[in-house]
């Protein structure tokens, strides 16, 4: 017993003990969940069978019934669309402010803290308030976009099926731009000065300082930030949640809300699992490609 | 021909006032250095020749233009940084040839100007190497080679050599000053090393707080500094200052605390006035040299670097540092005699510390 607490205080004992803590944190709360949710993507799970673990196995069954059912084209095609367009607005307004707030004039850092703002709210509150502003009679935007005459009608954002998707976007997109400036901000306040001086002297303008030194340098922290969003957009559950539930009629359905209501509103839970282990391998792909860009971080 | 012309420049960074009335004018093909002590305002200075910081008033010229409202990339003048700033994603060879891309040269020409300068800095076989895949002597040459492909007018040096190590800091001081006279070209060199600017330029400015001290050959720095400050600063070790009272005669300085050595020197001299006898310590020696003088000193402390030794000896309250060249023989705790050469002693006012002829 002696010789056991001596290791765990002064030897590599304490190195093990800290190793399983995290093994044990991972297995519990990681891979078993994933493994589970595998097993049961395989087996066919309902409410009569959900308590015990001896369910029939159908192989991949469940992703063919999936697949074939005719809204999964329509949730796909929502899903890349929610994706491609969030990460393209949030990317490109997140490093455009990132590259503002690089610049030096009085109260940059603290306006730059105000954007933190908008990161540390709940989604779910953001969307009940998006809720307000997008509203189709008495919302905010619609006063703002009639009264400067951008359009003669109201839109009806959250219950007009062509537009539903893109209202849950462009909330989206406002509660990742801050997420996206911070991360960018720090890769940008990592370029040495001197090196855009040389620059400068070997005779580039902004323009071309921005696409030879920023943009190339900036390569590893753009990868984490896409990839990041990827994986954080296709977790964005609240907002959905709380501005149209996937509705009307699908029309802003994405993968991640209807693997939620397959399992957990029409309990067909291992549909549910077969949508979710997809994602998941896609999500895996992302991961990937995060790791190897952060391979190219440059030293000053 | 001047190459470079700067008038009554003056540089304020919000309330302080960095530059104070630079005026200084470069030959054409001539390599000169800035030095002084951190804070002096050198690097400000070549800063604002490259164009990269702006200045409050005055005007500077290259080649006869005047460049003050010209952007850094108009001004055909090439910089190697301190820290290098080599494009951390680029290979040598782009690091290189950044600049002719930039003015989309023909490709032939980028490859052979490319080439011509690696060969030039011994980089031939280094030219698909990123950066971090270099050594601190190797980045310098690289940062040396982005600038001399570009054939400027004006070459400038932000303390290009002071991440290198001591050996290689002497190497590469003659591989530039090489360099530079191959080229042709004119040069401006910041350093705080005043043996890197005595050895390699033709002309120095020494400056403090701002303010150009003076100016010249490195020579005429160190045999006729103008005050104090460029005494001190110029030659290594260090000048010894000795606090002075001229005697009644106009001609004896007596040492203050010391009254029983005087030092007579065969020059006018208000009486009473308080100066600093300026020596170089190889002005001092322990044998009789012609119409020397000599005091009653203690050793206090030997240094021998094997071909020079450096001898701290108390005269009165002072300490003064002897070089001599081989070993002298004498030993800490004896007492010697200090044979003073007294054509070479340098005068310096107290109030002013401006030098003091007579």
């Amino acid at each position: 017993m002696q010789g056991i607490i001596r290791t765990i205080r002064d030897g590599s004992g304490f190195d093990i003990l800290l190793l399983l803590l995290a093994l044990v944190y991972l297995v519990a709360f990681s891979a078993f969940p994933i493994i589970y949710n595998i097993i049961m993507s395989l087996q066919t799970v309902d409410m009569f069978t959900i308590a015990s673990f001896d369910r029939p196995f159908v192989g991949l069954k469940n992703y063919y019934d999936i697949l074939s059912q005719p809204l999964a084209s329509t949730i796909f095609w929502n899903t890349v669309k929610f994706v491609v367009l969030s990460i393209v607005f949030q990317l490109s307004i997140g490093f455009g402010l990132a590259l503002f707030f690089q610049q030096d004039f009085p109260g940059a850092t603290w306006l730059r803290g105000l954007f933190l703002a908008g990161w540390i709210m709940p989604a779910l509150v953001v969307g009940a308030i998006w809720k307000w502003l997008l509203a189709g009679d008495f919302g905010v935007i619609n006063y703002i976009l009639m009264s400067s005459g951008v359009t003669d009608e109201r839109i009806f954002w959250l219950s007009d099926p062509d537009v539903a998707l893109y209202a849950v976007i462009i909330a989206n997109v406002w509660l990742g731009i801050p997420f996206n400036m911070l991360l960018l901000s720090v890769g940008l306040a990592g370029i040495p000065r001197d090196v855009y001086e040389a620059a400068e002297l070997d005779g580039a303008g902004a323009f071309e300082r921005f696409r030879s030194i920023t943009l190339p340098l900036m390569r590893a922290q753009l990868g984490a930030v896409i990839s990041l969003g990827v994986i954080f957009t296709l977790q964005q559950f609240d907002l959905i949640a709380a501005l149209t539930q996937g509705g009307p009629a699908n029309s802003s359905n994405v993968a991640q809300y209807w693997s939620w209501q397959l399992s957990f509103q029409t309990y067909e839970i291992s549909l549910g699992s077969a949508v979710s282990v997809m994602m998941i391998l896609f999500v895996i792909v992302v991961a990937a490609v995060y790791v190897r860009s952060t391979h190219h971080e440059h030293s000053y | 021909m001047l190459q470079i012309e700067i008038d009554n420049l003056n540089k304020h960074y919000g309330g302080f006032h960095a530059l104070k009335n630079i005026d200084i004018a470069i030959r054409n093909g001539s390599f000169v250095a800035l030095v002084g002590p951190s804070g002096c305002g050198k690097s400000t200075l070549l800063r604002t020749l490259a164009g990269l910081e702006k200045t409050s008033s005055g005007d500077i010229r290259i080649a006869g233009t005047s460049v003050i409202a010209k952007p850094p990339r108009e001004r055909d003048v090439a910089m190697v940084f301190q820290s290098y700033a080599l494009y951390p994603h680029m290979d040598v060879e782009h690091n290189m040839n950044y600049s002719m891309r930039l003015k989309r040269r023909p490709r032939p020409e980028i490859a052979a100007r490319t080439r011509a300068a690696a060969e030039t800095l011994g980089l031939g076989g280094l030219l698909d190497r990123l950066p971090k895949a270099l050594s601190g002597g190797q980045r310098q040459r690289v940062a040396m080679g982005r600038a001399i492909v570009r054939n400027p007018k004006v070459f400038l040096f932000d303390e290009p050599l002071s991440n290198l190590d001591a050996a290689l800091r002497v190497h590469m001081r003659s591989e530039i000053r090489k360099l530079h006279e191959r080229l042709e070209a004119t040069s401006v060199y910041v350093t705080h090393d005043q043996v890197e600017a005595m050895t390699m330029a033709d002309h120095i400015v020494v400056m403090r707080l701002g303010v150009v001290e003076q100016q010249g050959s490195p020579l005429d720095l160190y045999d006729k500094p103008a005050n104090k400050f460029v005494a001190g600063f110029i030659g290594s070790p260090a000048m010894n200052f000795i606090p002075v009272v001229v005697g009644p005669d106009g001609q004896s300085l007596v040492i203050e605390q010391d009254l029983a050595q005087p030092l007579v020197l065969n020059r006018k001299l208000n009486p009473g006035s308080r100066l600093w006898a300026g020596l170089r310590p190889e002005h001092l020696s322990f044998a009789p040299v012609k119409g020397d003088l000599a005091l009653n000193a203690d050793v206090e402390s030997v240094e021998s670097t094997g071909s020079m030794t450096f001898v701290t000896a108390g005269v009165a309250s002072q300490q003064l540092v002897v070089a001599h060249s081989g070993r002298p023989g004498v030993e800490r705790g004896a007492v010697i005699r200090l044979h003073i050469s007294l054509e070479n002693i340098h005068l310096f006012d107290r109030e002013t510390e401006l030098a003091v002829s007579g």
